[in-house]
């Protein structure tokens, strides 16, 4: 415990001697733990996205006036008898009239004309699937002959094209959230690195003197790879206040924006916030002990 | 308590020259003795004690400390060897940025003992080497014979059953030299095996205690109760 202590005050004493090497290190520390981050929460924000519309996605099958129900219910069961299919809804002309009145229950004109005429809405089939990418499987039933005939329009296309861009997009930062991580995580390792070895260099009297008067090895090293742990410490805590005082600013303006996923965004930190502090945590200390202990192994000579 | 059995170290120079430091050096220090090496700047005296300190290693031959030889020793296990050996280097190897108390204080914390004895233990060997007003001065304040007392210190801090003084009067005025001395004799009547290196033939003459004479790398004389002439 005594050692333990020891080890862990000599290894501050190295990290504020070390002036602005420390500060270059802990900078581009803070770099990679809020890259990492953000892409995180961007990732996230897209994948919320994608299920929030996901959620809100209708496959209407609109009938002509004259379709049988019949053929209708026949529709409905070859659809049920897909794996894919989530739910199916059948619409009638008054239902649909309904939903189009408490639509427009602000606009009395429109509601006026339409009592006027026969109901012009056509019944529907309204049709959720588990996943929006396999939507095509659809297809061939809308294209058999039996059905061609009753059926006015199916529309789920823009939907569909909204979606691919979003998996794209996400797919996209993905990417470029892990190449950017890891090149700023090799560079904050050989930043690291390097600090620690300039540590190491200008305490070379030092450590030699350690090792004759009957220092350890653990005793010796031990506090360049608490200086490296420390860097990673102290890069959490300025990486969560920046990404804090980011997201503090942004969340009205993304809630504004984007709806429900700002809200989701922001919940998402709340709820989160404790496991990003332990991921940056974890990381940062990683690098940290990682960079110094290379450091430490090939510059720290004991004999 | 120590032997050296056929021990020869080769240094490599700068042009591929070799130098044998120590060249067949065969040796046997009784506990408790007080051996003093003598020779000229280059005979091999400081390689004779840095291989006791297993600063460094041996071409060929055998040494032995405390029944342990030392091609048995682990690489783990030197640490531990060298709090059992107290050393007081010829260039000192004090820390310029901490004070006489922290040089000393530091051989005790790198072994982890307790900070509560560390206060108890280091005021006492202060005291013993006549340092205790210089406790808080740094080594650069200090003058040269305050520094190898702080030296002294050091390596007694442990309470070693060997001391090692390389040079512990080089540059020292004769009073200063005789007052390290008077330490020296002092821990081997405490009963410590004591080992210097010297040049100073008044003292070597006046001790009367044996007197290892070393010449390029070799042992060329070895007597009990000494002298030393050119
Ligand atoms: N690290 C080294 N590399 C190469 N040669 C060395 C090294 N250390 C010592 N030598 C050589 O080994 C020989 C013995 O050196 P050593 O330091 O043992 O002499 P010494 O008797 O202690 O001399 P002095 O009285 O000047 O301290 C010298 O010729 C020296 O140049
Ligand atoms: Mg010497």
């Amino acid at each position: 415990m005594t050692k333990f202590i020891r080890i862990l005050k000599s290894g501050f004493s190295n990290f504020v001697r070390n002036g602005w090497l420390s500060v270059a290190s802990i900078t581009i520390m803070v770099l990679t733990l809020i890259t990492m981050s953000m892409f995180l929460v961007v990732n996230v924000v897209l994948n919320t996205g994608i299920k929030s519309i996901q959620d809100k996605i209708d496959i209407s099958v609109y009938f002509n006036d004259d379709a049988k129900q019949g053929d209708i219910i026949a529709l409905q069961e070859d659809l049920a008898d897909l794996e894919e299919v989530k739910t199916i809804k059948f619409v009638s002309k008054d239902e649909a009239l309904k939903r189009y009145e408490e639509q427009n229950k602000d606009n009395p004109k429109l509601l006026e004309s339409l009592k006027d005429t026969e109901n012009p809405l056509p019944p529907s089939l309204e049709i959720k699937v588990y996943d929006p990418s396999k939507l095509d499987v659809l297809t061939p039933i809308f294209d058999n002959e039996k059905y061609k005939l009753i059926i006015h329009k199916v529309s789920y296309k823009e939907n569909k094209t909204i979606i691919d861009k979003l998996f794209q997009a996400t797919q996209f930062t993905k990417q470029v959230g892990v190449i950017a991580t890891l090149a700023f995580t090799v560079t904050a390792l050989v930043i690291i690195f390097n600090t620690v070895k300039m540590a190491i260099f200008t305490r070379k009297e030092e450590i030699d003197i350690m090792k004759l008067v009957g220092a350890t090895p653990s005793f010796i090293k031990g506090p360049f790879l608490i200086e490296g742990a420390i860097y990673g410490v102290i890069s959490t805590l300025i990486s969560i206040m920046i990404i804090g005082t980011i997201l503090y600013f942004l969340a009205p303006t993304l809630v504004h924006y984007f709806g429900g996923v700002g809200d989701d965004l922001s919940g998402f930190i709340r709820s989160n916030i404790v496991w990003l502090v332990f991921a940056q945590l974890f990381v940062g200390i990683f690098i940290g002990t990682v960079s110094s202990w290379l450091a430490v192994r090939k510059y720290v000579k004991i004999s | 308590m120590i032997y050296f059995d056929h021990v020869t170290k080769i240094y490599e120079q700068n042009e591929g020259e070799k130098i044998e430091a120590l060249n067949d050096v065969t040796l046997h220090i009784k506990p408790k003795e007080f051996v003093i090496i003598v020779g000229h700047s280059g005979a091999g005296k400081s390689t004779l004690i840095k291989t006791i300190n297993r600063e460094i290693k041996p071409d060929s031959g055998d040494v032995y400390v405390g029944g342990i030889n030392y091609k048995d020793l682990k690489k783990r296990d030197i640490p531990y060897l060298r709090r059992k050996i107290g050393v007081v280097f010829q260039d000192y190897k004090l820390l310029p940025k901490k004070t006489v108390f922290e040089n000393v204080s530091y051989a005790l914390e790198v072994s982890g003992i307790k900070a509560k004895d560390i206060k108890e233990r280091v005021p006492k060997i202060l005291e013993l080497v006549g340092l205790s007003k210089k406790s808080n001065s740094k080594p650069k304040e200090l003058s040269g014979g305050e520094r190898q007392r702080a030296a002294i210190a050091r390596a007694l801090v442990h309470q070693p059953r060997i001391l090692i003084a390389d040079e512990p009067t080089g540059n020292l005025d004769p009073k200063n030299a005789w007052g390290i001395i008077e330490i020296l004799l002092k821990i081997n009547q405490l009963g410590t095996t004591v080992l210097m290196t010297t040049h100073n033939q008044e003292i070597v003459n006046k001790l009367k205690k044996r007197v290892i004479v070393m010449k390029k790398g070799k042992i060329s004389r070895d007597q009990e109760m000494g002298r030393y002439e050119e």
